[in-house]
């Protein structure tokens, strides 16, 4: 594996702790222990991302490559990463005890501005068979899509090059009115997007 | 929290708020339902990543101010819900449910606190800095657009413009002249001039730009 550069390891902090963010609240929502332990075990990959970066920034300092201030900037926002996947898994960390919700969480984040949904994809919706990025969902629907689940196979942050096929679970988040459309299409009763 | 105080913090033409003056004053029990409370939590703790990604990617201060106010805004709400739950709290099972609640609110207490730390580092000398030089490689992007008069986005209201579940873009803040409107609501409208900061990916900012510079008549 090509070992990553400090600016991508930041993005992919960056990027997988909103992602935590999401797929905690979405756990909750759903009452998903295996969404709530996949957020577990990214917050386990983002410690070691993390350790990684100290590592290089400190080398790439020491190679005279880096600043001191610039290192200083880069370790610090990492680290603010590193904390919103903490608290990623402190939300994860309710849905995983062995206690009843209360209904109250559910509610609120149904109420929120932005609306998480869960939709199975049918055999004739057009979604089936196609790529996020061929199917430019999330710039057509707003509908981002956070995790699948594909028989007993579970993908968690899927890119453009992602297949949906018939029978897919998907998890996105995105506007009230993007819901609606996002259902529809899976369920195949729009047939365009 | 009623709709109308809710408002109070989001979709409302403001100058940057003064977050040093609400920073302490003082708390008293009022009594809200934990419902809307923690919906609220929620909202800025999703808001607030995006804002404060946005300030340092566009070395904003002002920006920056606003997210240092709904931090200070958060640990109230924090408070405020801590001091409902031991008020609802009758039995056992209420216990073990309530701090399930708690945590979440907590958790999302944590968010804006790491918020503010990325705020801090908005760079305060002229020196060419290095973190919008990295942001600007996401995948998901922030981007800024400024509202020609020719568009047809002008005095209409953002729900009506189905802007996000047309182009996929989320927009964080509008500013209009000195002044922003932070997490804009459905019937907030657009206004000739105003900048957006919008989230969302290239594709979904090249048809946006596009409609509201006024070279693209609708989205679809």
């Amino acid at each position: 594996m090509k070992k990553k550069g400090v600016e991508e390891i930041v993005l992919e902090i960056k990027d997988k702790s909103e992602l935590m963010v999401d797929l905690a609240y979405s756990s909750l929502l759903y009452d998903n222990k295996i969404i709530a332990k996949e957020v577990y075990d990214l917050e386990d990959f983002i410690d070691n991302l993390y350790r990684n970066l100290q590592r290089q920034t400190l080398e790439k300092v020491e190679n005279k490559k880096l600043s001191v201030t610039d290192a200083l900037t880069v370790l610090r926002l990492a680290e603010a990463g590193e904390q919103i996947a903490d608290a990623a898994q402190e939300i994860a960390d309710v849905e995983l005890r062995d206690v009843e919700l209360h209904p109250i969480l559910k509610l609120s984040i149904r109420e929120s501005d932005v609306v998480f949904t869960r939709v199975k994809v049918n055999t004739n919706s057009i979604l089936a068979n196609k790529t996020l990025g061929d199917l430019r969902l999330a710039s057509e629907t707003g509908m981002v899509v956070i995790a699948m689940r594909h028989g007993k196979k579970w993908l968690y942050g899927p890119t453009k090059n992602t297949r949906i096929d018939a029978g897919d679970i998907l998890f996105a988040k995105g506007p009230e009115d993007g819901e609606k459309h996002l259902i529809n299409l899976a369920e195949g009763k729009t047939q365009e997007i | 929290m009623t709709e109308q105080k809710r408002k109070k913090i989001f979709g409302r033409l403001q100058r940057t708020p003064k977050w040093k003056k609400e920073e302490f004053s003082e708390l008293e029990y009022e009594p809200k339902p934990v419902k809307e409370l923690l919906t609220e939590m929620k909202d800025i703790s999703e808001l607030i990543i995006d804002l404060a990604y946005s300030a340092v990617l566009f070395n904003n201060e002002e920006m920056a101010e606003e997210v240092r106010y709904l931090d200070v805004q958060m640990d109230k709400l924090n408070y405020d819900i801590r001091m409902m739950a031991m008020m609802a709290a009758r039995t056992k099972e209420d216990a073990e449910e309530l701090a399930g609640i708690l945590q979440v609110a907590e958790a999302a207490e944590t968010i804006s606190n790491a918020a503010g730390d990325i705020v801090n580092l908005l760079s305060k000398d002229k020196s060419v800095p290095i973190l919008p030089k990295i942001l600007k490689q996401a995948d998901e992007e922030l981007f800024r657009i400024k509202v020609s008069s020719a568009s047809e986005a002008c005095d209409n209201k953002i729900g009506k413009l189905r802007v996000e579940s047309e182009t996929g873009m989320r927009i964080i803040a509008i500013r209009r002249e000195d002044c922003w409107i932070y997490n804009p609501q459905s019937d907030t409208p657009i206004k000739a001039e105003d900048w957006l900061i919008v989230r969302g990916t290239n594709e979904g900012y090249d048809e946006l730009k596009k409609f509201l510079q006024g070279q693209l008549r609708a989205l679809e």
